[in-house]
């Protein structure tokens, strides 16, 4: 019975062992949904390709690298209005595109000379720049075209900058998560090791697996000043490629997103017996967990006692103002697949709200295991949900609010049910003790969003014919 | 409250809340259970906690707080003595390593490579 065969799917009977209902008493030993699995034909999956791993969640979000996209231009349209991972200096990760636009004769021929030229001609243009990532696409991976060669010339033609190269066309993998996985592998293999680093304070950490995401990165930055830790990199929020270089030089891995970055973290610990200390930064209660583990590392304990206590005084007030008003809200997260697990008992705990379906796009079993340890029975927990799935799930749960990205909240909408982006966000950053006020505020205007109501009103009563769906 | 019930409340206590029962592989996990449940043990029964080396110290930060918390939610380990200590921890061990390690449906946790 825990694994759900929904009435939408019953063409496509595989669905089942993607989708689990928690009942009391129930643990991961005898249910845990199949993930990281290839998305089933004649399901409509809502997962990004493995280049948009690796490019768009990790080295995109490097605030002094040129992106060098050796494919058509499509594969770089995401911009400025998709990701919101500022920077200190200006946005410049996010302001420019840069592409070698392969055309139909560059694929016949071979784009390798064309990429050499893109290379010459974006450090031309952006000379304080000396740093770039190459990604292959998929037709350039299709044809062969050697990027490394390329990155080496170029390199010998200019000594003064360096270049990075990720191999994973978007069909490297069944989903983002590989993207993930080379970018973390060839990095540690290829670059870590190559800089020494000027040591500042005795405590030293890389931060692992945050993108600073609508500020989340520079609001954490503000809570490790104060407790006088140097990050030697982050990993990669408003972060720099030479940094990154010099990751073997930390004390203490801090992880956060272990699904995207726990592969480097493993390997520092591995190769250079740096610790990993895995955290939750969203909500109050996982947030202070997170600071006095860190401080009991390096036994400044006091330090970070001080500083959790100024933080909760200046904004657990006006948590319980939304709590008090939230508690109730039954809400579905269906976003890549770490938030399930690092939201469903801090907005339960921190703001009495019930999390009622939990989908993920790309999360792997390891995942899947720590959300249904975490998540309550009664609730759903699926594995690269579709577009008919999430209708017939919201009619199942019927929830208030769901946290998931554009595409589906496009889709929610229709239904006037309120969405909050749970990739970029509405108004970050959600992380630490500020950032989870600004998720309760993000949340409470959703729900009591009067716009809703309104946009179902149609003035000329029932006149107007209803547009059948594709699948009614 | 038996033996078996206060284990299930330490054992529900650590599913919930501790993200290193759940590390990649098995071998890391089976580490992290070891290490924080000996320094937790050796913290409940007043015996000094190592932190000499980088792990230690590792092990320590879980420990500490998770110790802090029992402490807080489950009054009744106060009145227990070291050899209950020991036997309830040993106890939960033995929980953990079947759920996230023997028994687990993880297809990943026994790959050779990250």
């Amino acid at each position: 019975m825990p694994m759900v065969l929904l009435e939408c799917d019953k063409d496509i009977p595989e669905r089942e062992r993607h989708i689990y209902l928690k009942v009391e008493g129930e643990d991961t030993r005898e249910f845990l949904p199949i993930s990281n699995a290839a998305t089933i034909p004649g399901t409509l999956s809502e997962r990004g390709c493995s280049f948009c791993g690796a490019k768009l969640v990790i080295g995109g979000v490097l605030k002094d690298t040129i992106q060098m996209i050796h494919g058509p231009i499509g594969c770089a349209y995401d911009t400025w209005h998709t990701k919101r991972y500022p920077t200190d200096n200006g946005h410049f990760n996010m302001k420019y595109v840069w592409s070698t636009d392969m055309k139909e004769s560059h694929i016949v021929f071979g784009g390798e000379k064309r990429l050499e030229k893109s290379c010459h001609e974006a450090f031309d243009e952006m000379p304080d720049i000396k740093r770039m990532i190459i990604y292959t696409t998929c037709p350039t991976a299709l044809i062969g075209d050697d990027i490394k060669a390329v990155a080496k010339k170029v390199m010998a033609d200019r000594p003064d900058v360096d270049i990075f190269t990720v191999e994973c066309p978007g069909f490297a993998g069944v989903s983002q998560s590989k993207g993930h996985h080379v970018l973390n592998i060839g990095w540690i293999n290829e670059k870590v090791g190559q800089l020494d680093a000027e040591i500042t304070s005795p405590y030293t950490m890389n931060f692992i697996g945050d993108f600073n995401i609508g500020g989340d990165t520079q609001l954490l930055q503000k809570y490790w000043d104060k407790l006088g830790i140097q990050v030697i990199a982050h990993f990669t929020g408003n972060g720099t490629y030479d940094d990154l270089r010099r990751m073997h030089k930390a004390q203490l891995n801090v992880v956060n997103c272990a699904r995207s970055s726990g592969y480097i973290a493993n390997e520092l610990r591995k190769q250079y017996g740096i610790p990993r200390l895995d955290i939750d930064s969203w909500g109050f209660s996982y947030m202070a967990e997170g600071i006095r583990k860190i401080c009991a590392f390096f036994g400044i304990e006091e330090k970070g006692e001080a500083l959790i206590a100024e933080e909760e005084a200046k904004w657990k007030p006006q948590l319980d103002w939304y709590k008090e008003r939230l508690t109730g809200t039954k809400m579905a997260i269906w976003t890549g697949g770490p938030r399930l697990w690092h939201w469903t008992k801090s907005v339960e705990d921190d703001l009495g709200v019930q999390v009622v379906a939990m989908s993920s796009k790309f999360g792997h079993q390891e995942d899947f295991e720590k959300v249904i340890a975490r998540g309550q029975a009664g609730t759903y927990y699926i594995d690269d949900g579709n577009e008919l799935e999430f209708f017939e799930i919201i009619d199942l749960v019927k929830p208030d609010v769901i946290f998931t990205g554009p595409r589906v909240g496009e889709l929610v909408k229709k239904l006037h049910i309120p969405y909050v982006n749970g990739h970029g966000y509405h108004n970050g950053p959600y992380m630490g003790f500020e950032g989870f006020v600004n998720l309760a505020r993000d949340m409470y205007n959703a729900v009591h969003n009067p716009l809703l109501k309104l946009a179902a009103t149609d003035i000329r009563g029932p006149v107007a014919t209803p547009v059948k769906e594709a699948a009614e | 409250m038996t033996s078996q019930d206060k284990i299930d409340a330490l054992y529900d206590y650590v599913q919930e809340r501790c993200l290193w029962q759940f590390f990649s592989r098995s071998w890391d996990r089976q580490e992290n259970i070891d290490g924080i449940l000996k320094t937790a043990t050796d913290m409940l029964t007043g015996a000094p906690p190592a932190k000499e080396s980088p792990m230690d110290r590792l092990f320590y930060a879980d420990a500490k707080i998770m110790v802090a918390d029992f402490k807080q939610r489950f009054p009744w380990l106060g009145d227990a003595g070291a050899a209950q200590v020991r036997e309830l921890m040993a106890g939960l061990k033995e929980r953990l390593v079947d759920i996230t390690i023997t028994n687990s449906k993880n297809g990943e946790l026994h790959h050779t490579l990250y």
